[in-house]
């Protein structure tokens, strides 16, 4: 049962997916239009894709402590 | 001119053919090295004697658990109890120990590169200037002349975070039980969040004086402004000031988990795959060590540059302060920047 709720809490990570695709996307197409800034573009861009990533890895640490807690919680 | 021009060619030819020979000698060798090293490893050790499992029994040979191994009990009377996770129990633990072998080598290294310096440089004295100064430089292109008081905090835990994920990586460490990458650790993470989470409010306090400071969460001066302003001014402040609690969280965990992830990924793909694969998983995970110690580091930098800027500097000018208010992401900044916006409407 406890693989099961780690399962469905590593579906979390499908937001930070999706954050971090139209993130790269957009900066590309910034860096696309305007090559010159694209030093700038990607400093903001990594500090965004941290931030989208950070939530992702709370639901793989959500799973894993849904594995781990378990013999506590019984 | 036409037969030296083929020579020429022909010379080019010859020496790509021996330089792409000499790269293929180089991964026969390491193929063959590493056979050499498995069927030692299988003569010495000799193969177990319970049945083997194979995806099961060689995954969990290699992956490391959540708490880390105990070293040196130092309170062997009392042990703590079992199936918890959260206790207090004195112990040297592995992750705790290989802090100090890093933080022994982080020193070793300062002390030896600054120790005979001269005018022009050796390699190992521009290496060291090197990171010196892109860290100075980059730390200051986030906060200008403000960041110039934090740098020292900045670049020591970009400095050690680095030097902590990479320690990971060196063969022995996480394979032995008393030997595991400090940063793998929860319990170091938190504490190195703790650490940033105490310079933001000390800082905070520091220069913008305790009124000051509180004041920027309990905003009690919008109400001159009518009371629904007052209100939305207070519970904007609220909700601000417990994102000031979530920020220590998400630094200890973001960090403890791409480093965890990272090496229960390494675990896996070397328990599944044969010896050349997880290669390039490892490539990644030096990238990722890198980057996430850029961004502790650095997010520490930004918030306390955030905690000391008071309300009314931030409407006017803040020459050299532009990077961050773009560059801070959209988790905590975005509910904070529409914060700022309504107390001003309300104070001014």
């Amino acid at each position: 049962m406890e693989f099961i709720g780690a399962g469905l809490a590593a579906l979390g990570v499908i937001g930070p997916a999706l954050g971090i695709g139209v993130l790269t996307g957009m900066s590309t197409a910034a860096i696309g239009r305007n090559p010159d800034a694209a030093g700038q573009i990607r400093g903001v861009f990594i500090i965004g894709a941290a931030f989208a990533e950070g939530l992702g890895v709370l639901a793989v640490v959500v799973g894993i402590l849904a594995i781990v807690l378990q013999p506590a919680a019984k | 001119m036409e037969a030296e021009r083929d020579a020429s060619v022909e010379t080019a030819a010859t020496e790509k053919a021996r330089a792409s020979r000499r790269r293929r000698n180089i991964l026969v060798g390491a193929i063959v090295a590493n056979v050499v090293v498995i069927a030692l490893a299988l003569v010495i050790l000799g193969p177990g004697q319970q049945p083997f499992n194979f995806p099961a029994d060689a995954i969990k040979a290699n992956i490391e658990n959540l708490a880390p191994h105990v070293v040196v009990d130092l309170d062997p009377s009392n042990p703590p109890p079992p199936g918890q996770i959260i206790y207090f129990h004195p112990s040297i633990s592995s992750s705790l120990l290989t802090m100090w072998i890093v933080m022994a080598i982080a020193v070793v290294l300062v002390i030896a590169s600054t120790r005979r310096r001269r005018e022009i440089p050796g390699p190992f004295q521009n290496f060291i200037e090197f990171v010196f100064e892109s860290l100075g430089s980059f730390g200051e292109s986030i906060g200008g002349k403000k960041a110039r008081a934090f740098m020292p905090l900045f670049a020591t835990l970009f400095v050690f975070i680095i030097l902590s994920n990479w320690s990971g990586l060196v063969p022995p460490v996480g394979k032995v039980p008393s030997l595991r990458a400090p940063t793998s650790d929860v319990n170091i993470t938190i504490g190195l969040a703790l650490v940033s989470f105490a310079t933001f409010h000390f800082s905070g306090v520091r220069y913008l004086g305790v009124r000051g400071y509180f004041g920027k969460f309990f905003n009690f001066g919008a109400f001159r402004g009518g009371v629904g302003a007052g209100l939305i001014a207070l519970f904007v402040g609220l909700v601000e000031f417990f994102l000031e609690f979530v920020k220590p969280i998400t630094l200890a965990m973001r960090l403890f988990g791409n480093i965890f992830g990272g090496e229960l990924a390494l675990g896996v793909i070397t328990a599944l795959t044969v010896a050349v694969i997880p290669v390039a998983l490892y490539g990644l995970e030096v990238f990722v060590g890198f980057v996430q110690a850029l961004i502790f580091s650095v997010l520490t930098l930004m918030f306390t540059l955030l905690a000391i800027e008071s309300h009314e500097e931030e409407h006017h000018d803040t020459p050299g302060f532009d990077v961050p208010e773009g560059a801070i992401g959209p988790t905590v900044m975005s509910m904070e920047a529409p914060a700022h916006a309504t107390s001003a409407m309300g104070g001014h």
